[in-house]
């Protein structure tokens, strides 16, 4: 079985954020320029507002400007590492926001007009889009569901099981059950 | 091998669901476990990818720029007026700097404490947590073992509601029996009323039909006088056949000169010589009433006799005859 860690985007990745946490400002827009446009699409997804995606892409990397000594390759790659970090930013927007979901689904539609198609034609990153999404497929659509919820909605269990009208063990279990095999599908295409 | 509910917690802790004081706890939880620790970059590793599942979007080019900016500060230049007296307090920021690292040292040290007394509080918490799991591991046993214990009683009521319906049912039979035989004893004692009625009356009856052959066994005799002497006296008899005694009653029979005695026969045509019934007393004149046995056994009394014979009587009649009745 073969970690993500492994693969040489991600070594290159680890050795970019060695360099920012010596100061290597040449280094840091080389890691922007690789992971932005993903960070940005997903910031995007998940705040449904361009000008607050854009400020949480500056918090998350602010923070990674600052802490990159806190990285540890053994225990994440540099992708994981940075989308958490945003992730984060954006979910403490979100808490405080308290956006409707009917703002969140209006602008998800405006959000096909805006892609990046530039970036997807990154060879590698075009690949790995792929290669998730056809894993994200494969996992039973109430898994992925309460996955969705969980990861771009920023929704807690409790929410999303009220949301979905289901029990919260039933929600724990659909989003356990979902990322394990999204793992194993993940790991037998690496 | 991690238990569901552990795995749960951690994607609840890599999610960012989980209060300070709870990431606090699963971190350290997992800097002590190796394989969770293994499942912690794995799971991380696979939520991380799905953001590769949305659209790429061109971020803001400028923001490294923004950043760096930012970080660094806007440099100002310092007034030369300034400079001499800067000079004069340049120890202040080396001051800062080492009560900042005082500070820090204490901070640092301080962390430590906390996290060791979290360590601390997380085993004494796992093993409460254990023992919780073990009390109801226990309850949940003794719950099972008290269900078993009802249903098994249930069973036993149920039984004992058969035997009870069962024991009702004979009841109810035994009752009708009872009834019935009550029914059939106040029949019979109806029966045994109207046949005691029946045996009253056949006693009666036969007391009636004795009286009537008793009747028929007695004979009764006016006995009337034979000498002028007598003719004011009279007398009657009442002979029992069947009992073989009789009484006699005598009416104005002066009475015996001295030296004599009234004696009473009965005559039996079966024997050759009256037989003889006793001496009567006859004290005065007036109403003597006795009765009187025969003194040899008579078959038939045909007529009866007052002879006056001496003093103590006769074997036979042996003075004058007075009074006769037949």
């Amino acid at each position: 079985m073969t970690r993500l860690a492994d693969d040489p985007e991600s070594k290159f990745e680890a050795s970019l954020i060695s360099r920012i946490a010596d100061g290597d400002e040449s280094a840091f827009a080389t890691f922007y320029q690789r992971l932005s446009s993903s960070l940005y699409g997903m910031a995007y997804r998940m705040l449904n507002d361009a000008k607050e995606a854009e400020d949480v892409l500056q918090e998350g990397f602010t923070y990674i400007w600052r802490r990159a000594g806190s990285f540890d390759p053994s225990r994440s790659t540099p992708f994981a590492w940075a989308v958490m970090i945003v992730r984060n930013k954006a979910i403490d927007r979100l808490r405080v926001r308290q956006r409707s979901e009917r703002l969140r689904e209006r602008a998800e539609q405006s959000l096909v007009q805006q892609r990046d198609e530039s970036s997807a034609e990154q060879p590698a990153l075009r690949e790995r889009t792929a290669i998730v999404r056809s894993a994200l497929q494969q996992i039973p659509q109430e898994q992925r569901e309460a996955l969705e919820l969980a990861f771009f909605g920023g929704l807690t269990h409790e929410e999303i099981a009220d949301r979905l009208t289901a029990p919260l063990g039933t929600i724990k279990a659909r989003i356990r059950r979902g990322l394990l095999k999204l793992r194993d599908f993940l790991q037998e295409e690496t | 091998m991690i238990d569901e509910q552990t795995q749960e917690l951690v994607l609840q802790y890599l999610l960012g669901e989980l209060e300070p004081s709870q990431m606090e706890a699963v971190r350290t939880q997992i800097e002590s476990d190796a394989e969770l620790q293994t499942f912690v970059t794995e799971m991380e590793e696979t939520l991380g990818s799905i953001a590769y599942s949305v659209q790429p979007m061109a971020a803001p080019p400028d923001i490294p720029q923004r950043i760096l900016r930012a970080e660094k500060g806007p440099v100002r230049p310092v007034p030369e007026a300034r400079r001499s007296r800067i000079a004069a307090f340049n120890f202040i920021p080396w001051a800062l700097a080492a009560c900042l690292a005082i500070a820090c040292i204490l901070l640092g040290v301080d962390r430590e404490r906390i996290r060791e007394g979290l360590s601390k509080e997380l085993a004494a918490l796992r093993e409460t947590n254990a023992q919780t799991s073990k009390a109801l591991a226990q309850l949940q046993q003794k719950s099972a073992d008290s269900e078993k214990g009802i249903a098994a009683a249930r069973e036993r009521s149920a039984g004992l509601e058969n035997e009870l319906a069962a024991l009702n049912q004979k009841n109810a039979e035994a009752q009708a029996k009872l009834s019935g035989l009550k029914q059939k004893a106040a029949e019979q004692e109806q029966t045994l009323a109207d046949l005691r009625q029946r045996d009253a009356d056949s006693q009666k009856e036969l007391a009636a039909l004795r009286e009537r052959n008793l009747l028929s066994e007695v004979k009764v005799a006016i006995l009337k006088a034979q000498v002028a002497k007598y003719q004011q006296a009279n007398g009657i008899v009442v002979w029992d056949a069947d009992r073989r005694t009789g009484v006699v009653q005598l009416d104005k029979l002066p009475p015996p000169a001295p030296g004599k005695d009234y004696q009473l026969w009965v005559i039996d045509p079966s024997q050759t010589l009256p037989v003889s019934a006793g001496v009567l007393s006859v004290p005065s004149v007036g109403l003597i009433r006795t009765s009187f046995h025969p003194t040899q056994p008579v078959q038939s009394a045909a007529a009866f006799a007052i002879s006056v014979e001496k003093s103590g009587g006769s074997m036979k009649p042996e003075g004058q005859i007075i009074l006769v009745g037949k």
